[in-house]
């Protein structure tokens, strides 16, 4: 049987190249984004990492003993996670969008809908499927993120890891986060938990791409 | 043809194909196939499946495709060679079943083609455009290679530390001998398709837009013969056979050589998806332009002061 992550690298790649294949991200991984959208993406994002750790922690309190170590995994995860969405604030303050304004902003329909799905997924479909969750945004930091902060950082002529911080230290964390989710992944051989993690990754990748094409 | 053979055709023909478009030419019994793979036209996972189902397709009913046709649909790239997205992907997970996974699908659909005379099927490929390391081994195999005079080639990996580990070593040695294969390689250079015809990789070189009338003056020149030219043409493999253990065995080092493959190299390399992204949006520079700066940076960088981009990175 072939390791669920190659498995699920193949089931998902066409949902991360349509990601990729997105005008709005093409442009933004090759030329960056101007200030008023790159805030408006930000502000999403706020809500989609503030919801983060709250997901990983319904998903883990309905894991069942047979998936005993992606519960343990889900408890680092949060741990590591926590406050990332400090970063994300102070970034937004980088590129003039004040605290008080973060915290007010109103998410986008695209951003429940995303939010909303890992929640009922966690809850009625699968708790395995937050690892669907996961390989996305890791996905996403990973292979995209350092393009994507030196593409910003250059038309947006930011110094350095200002206004970046965010995206552009997930880059290198989420490196080494992929290893361990890779191992994570592979521990899972049930057709159920799988295909919530399949759906879960589709699901995601196609809301984070109408999230990027939004803004 | 006979109705069972009808009915093969009909089902290749009619697959619901996202990257390929598919046409039949029942006089000559050839087959065209134009490859279009979005976002950057690469060997993708899924174009590499579509790729490879239309293989087993023509295999599956022998005698029916005489003549196999490759051309690209995207304006400027005949091919980019391995994804190099998911590359990064795989590579961050250190996830070396997924990556040899890939490398030995590609070795399969070049190792088809190695075999393609023995199936009655003679190949031939137009490359109108840009087509860097794993485009141009797949390139490599087909019986008659044409270029347009614009389009550039090369293997750059070894840029970014790796090599081409799809067949490019054995059919580069074999086409023209180990001097150039040694030079392109480990060069990492883009060639013009003059130089690659000097090199007698490329079989003819022809003016831009004159490509469509170089496949048809090379399948009206073999269908006559066809017979007699596939049978030279297993003369030519046995006189200088490539065996799948081989290629198989240099693709499993290219994976080891891939997981090895340091943060800066991974930066190279995202350097370069991004200029496929820029292409690929629209830019008229793309991956063969930030080579070319990649080459001049390193040139200009290690005689004025011995620091390269490349090092700098």
């Amino acid at each position: 049987m072939l390791p669920f992550f190659a498995d699920l690298v193949g089931r998902t790649d066409e949902a991360r190249r349509e990601f990729e294949t997105h005008p709005v991200v093409l442009d933004a991984v090759a030329n960056g984004m101007s200030i008023e959208r790159y805030r408006k993406l930000l502000l999403e994002l706020y809500h989609v990492v503030w919801h983060f750790n709250p997901v990983c922690a319904a998903a883990a309190s309905r894991m069942p003993d047979t998936h005993r170590d992606v519960r343990y995994f889900l408890y680092e995860h949060m741990h590591e996670e926590s406050g990332h969405e400090v970063w994300v604030m102070n970034d937004l303050e980088a590129v003039g969008v004040s605290v008080a304004a973060t915290r007010a902003h109103a998410a986008s329909p695209d951003t429940l809908a995303l939010n909303g799905y890992n929640y009922w997924s966690a809850d009625r479909r699968h708790p395995c499927s937050v690892l669907g969750m996961l390989y996305t945004l890791e996905v996403l930091a990973s292979v995209y993120g350092g393009t994507f902060a030196a593409a910003i950082r250059e038309s947006l002529m930011l110094d350095g890891e200002r206004g970046i911080s965010f995206i552009g230290s997930h880059a290198t964390m989420d490196a080494e986060h992929m290893v361990t989710l890779r191992e994570v992944l592979n521990t899972i051989t049930d057709d159920a938990a799988r295909d919530a993690v399949t759906e879960a990754t589709l699901l995601n990748f196609h809301h984070i791409t109408r999230i990027f094409g939004a803004v | 043809m006979n109705s069972d053979s009808m009915a093969r055709l009909a089902a290749l023909m009619t697959r619901p194909y996202k990257y390929l478009r598919l046409e039949w030419n029942a006089e000559l019994s050839a087959l065209r196939v134009r490859t279009f793979v979005k976002p950057i036209q690469c060997y993708s996972l899924a174009g590499l499946t579509e790729m490879q189902r239309v293989l087993d397709d023509i295999a599956a009913t022998p005698g029916l495709v005489r003549h196999l046709v490759l051309t690209s649909d995207v304006t400027g790239v005949f091919n980019f060679g391995g994804d190099l997205s998911l590359f990064v992907l795989l590579i961050r997970a250190r996830d070396i079943e997924s990556l040899r996974m890939y490398g030995r699908r590609c070795v399969d659909l070049v190792w088809w083609l190695e075999n393609a005379s023995s199936r009655g099927v003679h190949t031939t490929v137009l490359v109108q455009g840009d087509t860097l390391g794993g485009g141009l081994e797949s390139v490599m195999p087909f019986h008659k290679v044409i270029f347009e005079r614009s389009a550039q080639a090369g293997f750059p990996e070894v840029l970014f530390n790796l090599f081409p580990g799809m067949g490019a070593w054995n059919f580069v040695i074999r086409k023209s001998g180990f001097s150039v294969a040694n030079e392109m390689i480990l060069s990492g250079r883009l060639y013009t398709a003059d130089q690659l015809f000097r090199r007698q990789l490329v079989d003819v070189v022809v003016e831009d837009g004159e490509g469509e009338a170089a496949i048809d003056a090379v399948i009206q020149s073999v269908n006559p013969r066809l017979r007699g030219t596939l049978a030279a043409l297993e003369g030519r493999r046995m006189a200088s056979p490539i065996t799948y253990e081989t290629l198989m065995t240099i693709v499993d080092k290219w994976t080891e050589t891939a997981l090895e493959l340091t943060d800066r190299d991974l930066r190279l390399m995202e350097r370069l998806a991004r200029a496929q992204v820029r292409k690929a949006g629209g830019a008229s520079d793309g991956a063969v332009a930030e080579l070319k700066r990649i080459e001049l940076d390193t040139a200009w960088g290690e005689e004025r002061t011995g620091i390269t981009e490349w090092a700098a990175l």
